[in-house]
């Protein structure tokens, strides 16, 4: 009598794996410059040594980054198609400029830190650098999040907060990433205040996963029973949240911060194969 | 009509000349950045389809298949009714509906030889004895269309007829017009990993043809030209049924509403859209951008803000 009401009517898009991987190394990658560079020109006494081993790894997660984007694609040989038109009204065209424009100062950042004779001749070349790239990396982590609600998807078209979570979690990745670096390198002033941040910035990114998570509760409701509901969510909480806040908050071991920098990695990788899965578990 | 398409199958053929590999490459580097200078914008043209009087033939499916030259999906029963296309696809670019609305205690034996049944009045509830519902769904060739906003390439563009149009040689397959669609109708095609949805028949517009789906329905169910001849028929078509005592039947899509734009493709339905597979009310996602822009500049200056103050405290 009904036909066919009842049924999902959108199409989910056949971006599965790949994408909940690039989610992640974007989110790696500008979150990683942002915090670098914010630091480098906010106090470079403290920040800069790291900061300069930080570059070329942001650079790293970059390149991982683009591969994934152009092996999803349906017609990888067509990628350069991406840069035929500029269309801001598309949070994909925009996406694609913001990360072609962003990989060009974080490329010249990258040749400065590997060659530090040069790196001190043209220190005003690096701080513009550093300053050119802000813009567009905020712009490259930013936009993730809104093409996914901007889409007719089941659950990401309610999903108000998930640019808001992504932009958020680069960050607290980024942080997260140099803090690591700090800690190998033995920075002891700059690991210091980056552990205070990643204790602040977990709060924060805890708030926009429950904002996030408000937005998509039927389609979580949907995609898990109510016991797997629970599991995934006390997994997120306690093992994503709870659990390296407590280790940040124990104390300035190497041993603790990297516990907690690995549950963030691990909660922030389950939450983003989490989102990629919502539209294919609609009826 | 026929005259004028044998006319065209006696022309030559187009044949393209040989190129070199380099050639080639820079033609597929290069090519995708020039541009030509548009064709002359002419009267926007769409379908309406009148699912009353749809009958269920499919030779809409099957001439579009034919003149698009799709390749068959292979048989699958689907045990939805007669529906065994099952879904708008890069291979099947309409998709006839079969809804069944008949009781679950309704007896199948057929009306007493003799009785006439008229065809002039349908029923508008379902009557004691049951009803069939039909429709021949296409791409709505939005207005303001989502897949044709999301497309990052230009691929998706609106062509000289207001019709929604891929560009095959643009596409590069990034699947974001296929979750921007609210209908469901664009899919990524396993054979060349593009996106592919029903062109309106673009070749055969511009031979002045009639699409190939309109042109074989027999019942005049799918009506194709310019699309506000079309919408006025459509009305006066929604008045004749009420008169008739049709009172259940409106038009779907003619009109923007405060979510959707008007569809270049629009319907006459005498049950809920729901039951004909449609969203009861189309939303265009990009309605939300700016605010979901603003939240994630929100999200990510609540994380700036708090790493500034720190490191600038923890520098001095």
């Amino acid at each position: 009598m009904n036909g066919y009401a009842g049924r999902t009517v959108t199409k989910a898009p056949d971006w599965h794996g790949l994408v909940a991987w690039d989610l992640l190394f974007n989110n790696l990658t500008t979150g990683l410059f942002l915090v670098a560079a914010m630091g480098e020109l906010a106090a470079p006494e403290v920040f800069a040594s790291v900061a300069r081993i930080a570059y070329p790894i942001a650079l790293v997660f970059l390149i991982a980054d683009l591969i994934l984007l152009v092996l999803d694609l349906g017609d990888p040989w067509r990628f350069h198609h991406m840069l035929r038109v500029f269309k801001p009204g598309s949070p994909m065209s925009l996406g694609t400029w913001c990360l072609t424009v962003y990989s060009l100062p974080l490329t010249v950042a990258t040749a400065l830190s590997l060659f530090p004779e040069a790196d001190s001749t043209f220190d005003w070349l690096r701080k513009t650098t550093l300053v050119l790239g802000l813009l567009p990396a905020l712009g490259s982590a930013a936009y993730k999040g809104v093409l996914l609600s901007t889409t007719a998807q089941p659950g990401w078209k309610d999903a108000r907060w998930m640019g808001g979570y992504l932009t958020n979690s680069a960050l607290l990745l980024g942080c997260a990433v140099l803090l690591t670096l700090a800690v190998i390198m033995g920075q002891a002033s700059a690991a210091a205040t980056l552990r205070t941040a990643l204790a602040l910035l977990l709060v924060f990114n805890g708030l926009t996963l429950a904002l996030l998570a408000a937005n998509l509760r039927p389609a979580l409701s949907r995609l898990f029973n109510r016991g797997q509901l629970w599991r995934v969510g006390l997994l997120t909480i306690i093992g994503g949240f709870l659990a390296p806040l407590s280790l940040v908050l124990a104390g300035d071991r190497p041993v603790f911060i990297l516990a907690a920098v690995i549950l963030v990695l691990s909660g922030s990788t389950l939450v983003r194969f989490v989102i990629v899965k919502i539209p294919h578990g609609s009826p | 009509m026929a005259s004028r398409e044998m006319e065209l199958a006696t022309l030559p053929a187009g044949s393209d000349l040989p190129r070199s590999r380099l050639v080639a490459l820079l033609g597929r580097l290069i090519g995708p950045f020039r541009r030509g200078a548009p064709p002359q914008s002419r009267p926007a043209t769409g379908f309406y389809t009148d699912t009353t009087v749809c009958i269920g033939c499919k030779a809409c499916e099957v001439a579009c298949k034919q003149w698009n030259q799709l390749p068959s999906d292979g048989l699958h029963w689907t045990g939805n009714s007669y529906d065994n296309t099952a879904e708008l696809s890069a291979t099947s670019w309409r998709h006839v509906k079969f809804i069944e609305q008949f009781p679950e205690n309704a007896s199948h034996v057929a009306p007493p030889s003799g009785q006439r049944i008229s065809l002039e009045v349908v029923p508008n509830s379902v009557p004691p004895q049951g009803r069939w519902l039909m429709m021949s769904d296409v791409c709505k060739h939005c207005v303001a269309a989502p897949c044709q906003q999301a497309c990052p390439t230009g691929a998706l563009i609106h062509n000289e007829f207001d019709n929604v149009y891929i560009q095959p040689d643009i596409c590069n397959g990034c699947s974001y017009c296929v979750a921007a669609c609210p209908f469901g109708v664009i899919t990524r095609a396993d054979f060349d990993g593009h996106a592919h949805k029903c062109t309106l028949c673009y070749d055969r517009q511009k031979d002045g043809l009639v699409p190939a789906c309109a042109k074989a329905c027999p019942t005049e169910s799918i009506q194709f030209g310019p699309i506000d001849e079309l919408r006025e028929r459509a009305r006066k078509r929604v008045d004749e049924l009420h008169r008739l005592g049709m009172t259940g039947a409106y038009l779907y899509g003619d009109a923007p509403t405060d979510t959707y734009s008007e569809l270049h493709s629009f319907y006459i339905l005498v049950d809920h859209p729901s039951v004909y597979g449609l969203p009861e009310k189309p939303f265009n996602q990009w309605l939300t951008m700016k605010g979901d822009y603003v939240r994630a500049v929100v999200g990510g200056a609540a994380a700036i803000a708090v790493l500034l103050v720190l490191f600038l405290l923890g520098g001095h």
